[in-house]
C-alpha cells in the first residue's frame, strides 16, 4: 500500500503541468458556482437589510392601490379609542418614493418619527429613531425646510455634509434638501445605503402625495396569534384595504428575480458539468500513464480495492485542493459579479443598494461537496476501469484504445439516450423551469457522450482522404482515431462548452432581435416625454401646466397619454398601464391573441389586454377575467386580447386611460407620446419640447430613436453577466482540452522522436501536432453547431418560455457561431504550441530512449 | 406648581443649544418671537383654559387619588405638554402638507396600583397635525392620540371628561372643580429665575372630584376620588443654576389644600424662588414664600440604577399652623421617561392647630436620576415596575 501511495505522490510530482491544469479547471468550476451564490445571496442580503430599514419593527403593513392611503384613515386609528385587544397595537404612517441624487436612485422614505419610534420600541435598530438621537436633531427635523437624514456612507458616496443644502430631483423637478443628521455607520449598515429619509410632510410635498400614505407600518402585539390580529385589524379598516405581513411583502418581491437567478445558478452549473469531464479527463489520464506501473504493483499483489483507495484518494485530494482554489477564486470573481447582478436587478426589478459581499456559509460547504463529489465522479470510471482489468491487459495500451473505441459506441448509445431524455423531460412538462434546465443539460451530456464516436468517424474519414495528399496527414489523422482513452474526453467538454456558448449567443441574438422588431413596431410616436424615476412610481408624473405647455409647441399632430402603476390582484402586485391612445398607436400592439378588430373596441369600453408573460405567469388567456384592486374594491375585468411585450417580463396589464381613472380617482400622467405632423423636424420639435418644460420639470424627451437604442442598451446590460459565465464555462473547456493535449502530446514523444528518426523534419513535427489539434478542435465545433443550434431552441422556446413567458422567433447569424470558432481555433492552437515547440527541439536520442 | 414641568422645555427645546442657521435663528431670537410672561395678567375661563399659542411651552397636569368600590386604591397621571418649535407665522405654503407642524405635544399616562404594588406608565409623543394631537379652549379639548381631557358635553358645566389606555390599564372619568382656579405667584405670574423672561403664568384647581371607570385587564372597576389640575405657559427657561424641584400638591381632609415647590440649586440649597399656595376649606388664599415652608427629608429610595430619590417628608408651615407628614403610597413611582422623575401618589398626616388632620395628593421629584440615553424621538415607551 505504502508502494502503491509512493508511486502515486511520485507520479503526481513529476506531472506538475499536469496536475495545474486540472486543479485550475476545478478550481474554475466551483469557482463560478460559489461566484454566482455569493452574488445572488449578497443582492438578496442587501434588499433583506433595506427592507429591514425602511419596514423597521413593522409586522404588517396595510396599503391600498396606485393612489396609496388618506392619510385621514391613520389619524382614525390613532385617535379613535380601542379595544378587543388592538391597544397595544402600533401604526407609523409611511410616505415612500425614489428620488435622485445626481446619479444615485435613492428611495425617500417620509415617516413620522415620534409613530417610528413608537413602532420599533424594544427594538433594537429602528430606523427613524436612529436618526433623531438628540433633542437638537429633533428640533432641526420639524422645523428646516428640506431636512433630510442618510447614513454616514451614503453621505460620503454623496459627497454631501451635515448642515449643507443639496439639490435633489423628484420626477424631474429640483429641490434644495439639507443633511441636518447622519446615521453613525455603526448603527445604519447597509440597509441605509440607498435610502434618505425625511418628515413625512417633506416626503409628501416632495412627491406631491399631499393627503397620501404609500402605507401604514403596523406592528401587532406580541401576545396576539397573526390571524386573530389580521382578522381585528381589518374590521377597523374599509374593506378594500390590504393587510400584509411583511415577511410575505419582502418574499414576494425578492420572488420577482427568481427566474433571473435560476439562469445564473444554471449557468455556473454548466461550468461545474464542464469541470466534471476536465476531472474524469485528467484522472483517466494519470491513469492511463500509470496503467503499467499499475499493473506491476498488481501483479505483484496489491489488491483491487488498494488501487481503487489510492486513485480515488488521490481524486479526493484534487478535490479539496480545487474547492479550496475554486473558493477563492469564486470570491474573487464574486466581486464582480455582484455588480453586474445587481445592476441588473436595477434596471429590471427593484432599487437596491449592493455594498456589501456576504458568503453564505451554506456556499461554502457547496463548494466543497461540489468540487469532491466532481473529483469522485470524474475519476470513479477510469480507477474502477483499471481495477477491472486484469493484471497482464493493464500492461497494454493497444488493449486500452480499443477499449476507447468500443466505449464510443457504447457512449453513442448513451447519447441517444440521453437526447431521449431531454425531449421527454420537455415533453412531460409544460411550466417546469427545472425541467427545462434538466432538458438543457441531458442534451449537453447527449453532445458530449456523441463527441468521442463523431470524433473518430470523422478522423477516420478525414484519414482516408488525406491519405491521397500526405504521410504526415495521414499519420496525424488516424493518430487521432487511434488515441480517443486520452483527449476523446477533453474534446467532449470543449464541445459540450462550444455547444452551450453557440446556444446561448443565438438565444441572446434571436431574443435581441425579437426585441428590436418589437421595439420598431411598438415604438411608434416620434417623440416620447416622461418624467424620471422608477417605471412604477406614483411620483412620476408631468406637471399639468408642463404638459400644457408642451403640447401647445407646433408640429404636433396627435399625441398619446400613459401613467404606469402597480394596482393589487389576488395574484399579487401587477404593474398597470393606463393609457390613452391615438389611432397612430394602435399598430404599437402586436396582438398574439385575440381579434384586433373585437379586442380595440372592448378595450375602449373597459376590457383589459395583457401582456404575453402576464398571460404565461397567471396562465390566463383572453375571454377570462383578471381581478384587480380598484379604490372602491375589487372588480373583475374581462381580458380582450394577449400582445407582445418585451419590456417588462413580469408582465404588465394594459387599460383605457379613462377606466382607469374611474376606478384609482388618479389623473395624474406619467408620459407622453408625440406623434408629430407630416413635414415637421424630429430634432426641432425635441428642441422645442425641451425649451417648453425649461425650468418647470426635468423631462426626458426623447426621440424614438433614443428610446430604442436605450432599450437595448439595457438589454444588452442584462446579458453582460450571461456572457460573463458562458466565457468562464469556456475557459474551463479551453483549459481542460489544453491540458489533455499537452498530456497527449508529451506521453507520444516517443512515437514523435520515432517518425523523426524516419526522415520527418522538426517542422513537419510541428505541422503535424498543429493540424491534428485544429483537427480536434474543428471537430468538436462541428459537432457542437448541430448541438448548439438544438440547445438554442431549448433555450428560447422551453427556458426563457417557462421563465418569462415569452416568444421568440430564432434568428440566425453566421456571428452567433464565429465566437465559438475562434474560441475552438485558439485553443487547439493554445494547446499544440508548446508540444510542437517541444518536438521539434527534442533530442532523438533522448526520445528513442524514453520507455 | 409646576416650573416643575419645565425639563420638558429642556427636552423638546434645547433652549440653550440651538444651532446657528435654525430657521428661527439663534435661542435668543427664538425666544423673541414667542410672547412671555412679564407682567400679571387677567384671566379669563374657560377660555385660558385653551391653548396660548403664543407662548413657547404649556401643560395640562392631573394627578388624582381614587377609590374603587371594592376598597382597592388608585393613583393616576394624566400630563399633555404643548411645545411649540417655532412661533406662529402666517406663511403657510398652498400645497404644504397636512403634517407640516409647529408644535409638538407630549403625554404621560401612569397608574399607580396600590393593591397590587404596580406602577405602569406610558409616554407618547406626537404633532400638532391633523387632529393627531392639540388643543383648543372652545369647547375646552386637549388630546393626543386617543388621550383626550375635554370639557363634557353632557355632564354639569365646568365638568370635564379625561380617557387615557395603555395596555392593561384604561381610565373613563368625569371631573368636577369644587372651586374657581387658584391664581399661584403674583396673581398668576410665576417666577422661576432671576431672569425675567423664566417665569409662567400658573393657576390651579387643587380640588376636582372625581367619578368614574377603571378598566383592568377586562374587568371595570367603579371609581371616587379627588384630583388636581395645575396649567402653566410661558416661554422661558429655568435658571442656569437649578438643577430640579420637589413639588407637592396635597389636599387635606379639613377641604384645605397645600401647594409648594422647592427649586433645587447645583450646590444642594433651595432657591430663594421656592414658593407655593394655601388654599383654605373657605377658598382663601395664601401665597407661600420660601421662608414660609420648611422641609425635611426622612427617607430615601433608590431606583433600579441605585440613584437615591427622597421618600418621606416632615412638613412644617407655621403661618397655618401645619405640621404634617407626607410618605408615597407605593416607593416605585418613577417615570422612567427622558429624563426621568417620580411622580406619585402620597398619603398625609399629622396636625393643624393641634387638630389631627390626614390627607392624599401626589409629590413630584425631578432631577434625582440621570437620563438614559439622548432624548430621542422617545416615542410610546411603556415600562412595568412590579413590586
Amino acid at each position: 500500500m505504502s508502494v502503491l501511495r509512493a508511486a502515486s505522490v511520485r507520479h503526481l510530482l513529476r506531472h506538475p503541468a499536469q496536475l495545474l491544469l486540472a486543479l485550475l479547471g476545478l478550481s474554475l468550476g466551483v469557482g463560478t458556482i460559489v461566484a454566482v451564490d455569493i452574488a445572488t445571496a449578497s443582492a438578496r442580503r442587501a434588499f433583506e437589510l433595506s427592507l429591514q430599514a425602511v419596514n423597521g419593527a413593522a409586522t404588517h403593513q396595510v396599503s391600498d392601490g396606485p393612489g396609496g392611503i388618506d392619510e385621514r384613515l391613520y389619524t382614525g386609528l390613532v385617535t379613535a379609542p380601542v379595544d378587543g385587544g388592538l391597544e397595544a397595537t402600533r401604526y407609523a404612517p409611511v410616505v415612500a418614493g425614489y428620488v435622485s441624487v445626481g446619479e444615485h436612485v435613492l428611495q425617500l422614505l417620509g415617516v413620522d418619527p415620534f409613530a417610528s419610534a413608537g413602532l420599533d420600541a424594544g427594538a433594537a435598530h429602528g430606523a427613524p429613531a436612529l436618526a433623531l438621537a438628540d433633542v437638537d436633531e429633533l428640533r432641526q427635523w420639524f422645523t428646516r425646510p428640506g431636512a433630510v437624514v442618510m447614513s454616514e456612507a451614503l453621505s460620503r458616496e454623496l459627497g454631501v455634509s451635515t448642515d449643507q443644502p443639496f439639490e435633489l430631483e423628484v420626477g424631474g423637478v429640483r429641490h434644495t434638501a439639507l443633511l441636518i443628521a447622519r446615521i453613525p455607520d455603526a448603527d445604519a449598515g447597509p440597509g441605509f445605503d440607498a435610502l434618505l429619509l425625511t418628515d413625512i410632510a417633506q416626503a409628501q410635498e416632495w412627491l406631491g402625495l399631499q393627503g397620501r400614505l404609500t402605507r401604514i407600518d403596523v406592528k401587532a402585539p406580541a401576545d396576539m396569534p397573526p390571524e386573530e390580529f389580521v382578522r381585528a385589524l381589518r374590521s377597523r379598516l374599509p374593506a378594500d384595504l390590504a393587510v400584509s405581513s411583511t415577511r410575505a411583502q419582502a418574499r414576494e418581491t425578492f420572488a420577482m428575480t427568481d427566474a433571473f437567478t435560476i439562469n445564473l445558478k444554471a449557468m455556473s452549473l454548466l461550468a461545474l458539468l464542464v469541470g466534471t469531464f476536465l476531472i474524469y479527463g485528467a484522472v483517466s489520464f494519470a491513469v492511463v500513464q500509470r496503467r503499467s506501473i499499475i499493473g506491476i504493483l498488481r501483479a505483484l499483489g496489491a489488491t483491487r480495492a488498494e488501487v481503487l483507495a489510492v486513485v480515488l484518494g488521490e481524486a479526493a485530494l484534487l478535490g479539496i485542493a480545487g474547492a479550496l482554489c475554486g473558493m477563492a477564486l469564486g470570491l474573487l470573481i464574486g466581486r464582480g459579479l455582484v455588480h453586474l447582478v445587481s445592476r441588473t436587478i436595477n434596471d429590471l426589478y427593484f432599487v437596491v443598494a449592493v455594498n456589501a459581499v456576504s458568503v453564505p456559509a451554506a456556499t461554502l460547504l457547496k463548494a466543497l461537496a461540489a468540487a469532491l463529489a466532481t473529483a469522485l465522479v470524474g475519476a470513479l470510471l477510469p480507477a474502477l476501469e483499471v481495477v477491472a482489468s486484469p493484471p497482464r491487459l493493464a500492461l497494454a495500451r493497444s488493449v486500452l484504445e480499443l477499449r476507447a473505441r468500443y466505449s464510443a459506441r457504447v457512449l453513442l448509445l448513451a447519447s441517444v439516450l440521453l437526447a431521449l431524455a431531454a425531449a421527454l423531460a420537455i415533453a412531460t412538462s409544460t411550466r417546469s423551469l427545472l425541467a427545462g434546465f434538466a432538458a438543457l443539460f441531458l442534451l449537453l451530456l447527449s453532445v458530449a457522450a456523441a463527441t468521442p464516436a463523431a470524433l473518430q468517424a470523422l478522423a477516420a474519414g478525414a484519414a482516408r482522404i488525406a491519405s491521397a495528399f500526405s504521410t504526415t496527414t495521414r499519420l496525424a489523422c488516424a493518430d487521432i482515431a487511434a488515441s480517443l482513452s486520452r483527449t476523446g474526453v477533453a474534446i467532449a467538454a470543449l464541445g459540450m462548452a462550444l455547444t452551450a456558448m453557440i446556444g446561448v449567443a443565438i438565444m441572446v441574438e434571436s431574443f435581441r432581435e425579437s426585441l428590436l422588431e418589437w421595439l420598431v413596431q411598438t415604438v411608434r410616436a416620434d417623440i416620447y416625454v416622461s418624467a424620471p424615476g422608477i417605471a412604477d412610481s406614483l411620483e412620476r408624473r408631468l406637471d399639468p401646466d408642463v404638459i400644457a405647455a408642451l403640447l401647445a409647441v407646433p408640429g404636433i399632430a396627435a399625441h398619446s397619454e400613459a401613467r404606469r402603476v402597480t394596482v393589487g390582484s389576488p395574484a399579487g402586485a401587477l404593474e398597470l398601464n393606463a393609457v390613452r391612445l391615438v389611432p397612430a398607436s394602435y399598430a404599437g400592439f402586436h396582438l398574439i391573441s385575440g381579434d384586433p378588430a373585437r379586442a380595440w373596441p372592448q378595450f375602449r369600453r373597459g376590457a383589459i389586454l395583457i401582456s404575453e408573460p402576464l398571460a404565461w405567469r397567471l396562465s390566463l388567456r383572453t375571454g377570462e377575467q383578471l381581478t384587480l384592486q380598484t379604490d372602491s374594491g375589487p372588480r373583475a375585468f374581462a381580458i380582450a386580447g394577449v400582445y407582445r411585450e418585451y419590456g417588462n417580463e413580469r408582465g404588465e396589464v394594459l387599460m383605457d386611460l379613462g377606466q382607469y381613472r374611474r376606478g384609482w380617482h388618479d389623473d395624474a400622467i406619467a408620459a407622453l407620446g408625440i406623434y408629430l405632423a407630416a413635414g415637421t423636424s424630429s430634432a426641432q420639435a425635441l428642441s422645442a419640447l425641451r425649451t417648453a418644460a425649461q425650468g418647470r420639470q426635468a423631462l426626458l424627451i426623447r426621440s424614438n430613436a433614443d428610446i430604442r437604442a436605450l432599450s437595448l442598451r439595457i438589454f444588452d446590460r442584462t446579458f453582460v453577466i450571461t456572457r460573463v459565465l458562458y466565457w468562464l464555462a469556456a475557459g474551463v473547456a479551453a483549459v481542460g482540452l489544453l491540458s489533455a493535449l499537452l498530456a497527449w502530446e508529451l506521453e507520444r514523444s516517443r512515437e514523435l522522436a520515432l517518425l523523426r528518426s524516419l526522415g520527418l523534419t522538426p517542422a513537419g513535427t510541428a505541422a503535424l501536432i498543429l493540424v491534428q489539434t485544429v483537427f480536434m478542435g474543428l471537430a468538436a465545433l462541428l459537432a457542437a453547431i448541430p448541438a448548439g443550434l438544438l440547445t438554442a431552441v431549448v433555450l428560447t422556446d422551453v427556458i426563457n418560455r417557462r421563465a418569462f413567458g415569452w416568444e421568440i422567433g430564432l434568428h440566425l447569424r453566421p456571428a452567433q457561431f464565429s465566437q465559438a470558432l475562434v474560441l475552438a481555433l485558439a485553443t487547439a492552437l493554445a494547446a499544440a504550441l508548446y508540444p510542437a515547440w517541444r518536438s521539434g527541439r527534442a533530442s532523438l536520442a533522448a526520445g528513442l530512449r524514453e520507455e | 406648581m409646576a416650573q416643575h414641568r419645565w425639563w420638558v422645555v429642556a427636552l423638546v427645546c434645547a433652549a440653550h443649544a440651538a444651532p446657528p442657521g435654525t430657521v428661527a435663528g439663534g435661542p435668543g431670537a427664538a425666544r423673541g418671537d414667542f410672547a412671555e410672561a412679564l407682567e400679571p395678567r387677567r384671566f379669563e375661563f374657560p377660555r385660558d383654559h385653551g391653548p396660548h399659542p403664543a407662548f413657547r411651552q404649556e401643560w395640562w397636569y392631573l394627578t388624582g387619588n381614587l377609590d374603587a368600590a371594592g376598597g382597592e386604591r388608585f393613583g393616576f397621571e394624566l400630563t399633555f405638554f404643548r411645545v411649540a418649535l417655532l412661533p406662529r407665522s402666517d406663511r403657510p405654503a398652498t400645497d404644504a402638507s397636512a403634517w407640516r407642524a409647529r408644535e409638538i405635544y407630549m403625554a404621560h399616562f401612569a397608574i399607580t396600583d396600590a393593591a397590587r404594588r404596580r406602577f405602569v406608565f406610558q409616554q407618547r409623543l406626537s404633532r400638532s397635525a391633523l387632529g393627531l394631537a392639540g388643543a383648543q379652549s372652545e369647547p375646552f379639548h386637549v388630546w393626543l392620540d386617543d388621550w383626550s381631557l375635554e370639557a363634557a358635553p353632557s355632564a354639569p358645566i365646568g365638568a370635564w371628561e379625561l380617557h387615557a389606555a395603555q395596555p392593561g390599564y384604561a381610565i373613563d372619568l368625569t371631573l368636577e372643580p369644587q372651586g374657581a382656579p387658584v391664581l399661584n405667584g403674583q396673581a398668576g405670574l410665576s417666577r422661576k429665575s432671576a431672569r425675567a423672561g423664566d417665569a409662567t403664568y400658573y393657576y390651579s384647581i387643587p380640588r376636582l372630584s372625581v367619578r368614574g371607570r377603571l378598566l383592568r385587564e377586562g374587568r371595570t372597576l367603579e371609581l371616587n376620588g379627588l384630583a388636581w389640575l395645575d396649567r402653566e405657559w410661558g416661554s422661558g427657561g429655568l435658571g442656569a443654576s437649578q438643577v430640579g424641584w420637589d413639588w407637592f400638591g396635597l389636599q387635606l381632609d379639613d377641604g384645605s389644600s397645600f401647594m409648594f415647590y422647592a427649586l433645587r440649586q447645583r450646590d444642594g440649597r433651595r432657591d430663594a424662588l421656592s414658593a407655593g399656595t394655601w388654599v383654605a376649606s373657605d377658598g382663601t388664599v395664601r401665597a407661600l414664600a420660601d421662608a414660609d415652608v420648611s422641609i425635611a427629608v426622612t427617607d430615601y429610595w433608590r431606583n433600579g440604577s441605585g440613584e437615591r430619590y427622597p421618600a418621606a417628608w416632615r412638613i412644617r408651615v407655621p403661618a397655618v399652623a401645619l405640621e404634617i407628614a407626607v410618605h408615597p403610597v407605593l416607593a416605585g413611582q418613577e417615570l422612567r421617561t427622558t429624563p426621568p422623575y417620580w411622580e406619585g401618589a402620597v398619603d398625609v398626616s399629622g396636625n393643624r392647630a393641634g387638630r389631627a388632620l390626614g390627607g392624599r395628593g401626589y409629590v413630584e421629584l425631578v432631577g434625582y436620576a440621570a437620563e438614559r440615553r439622548p432624548a430621542g424621538a422617545g416615542g410610546a415607551d411603556t415600562q412595568l415596575h412590579s413590586r
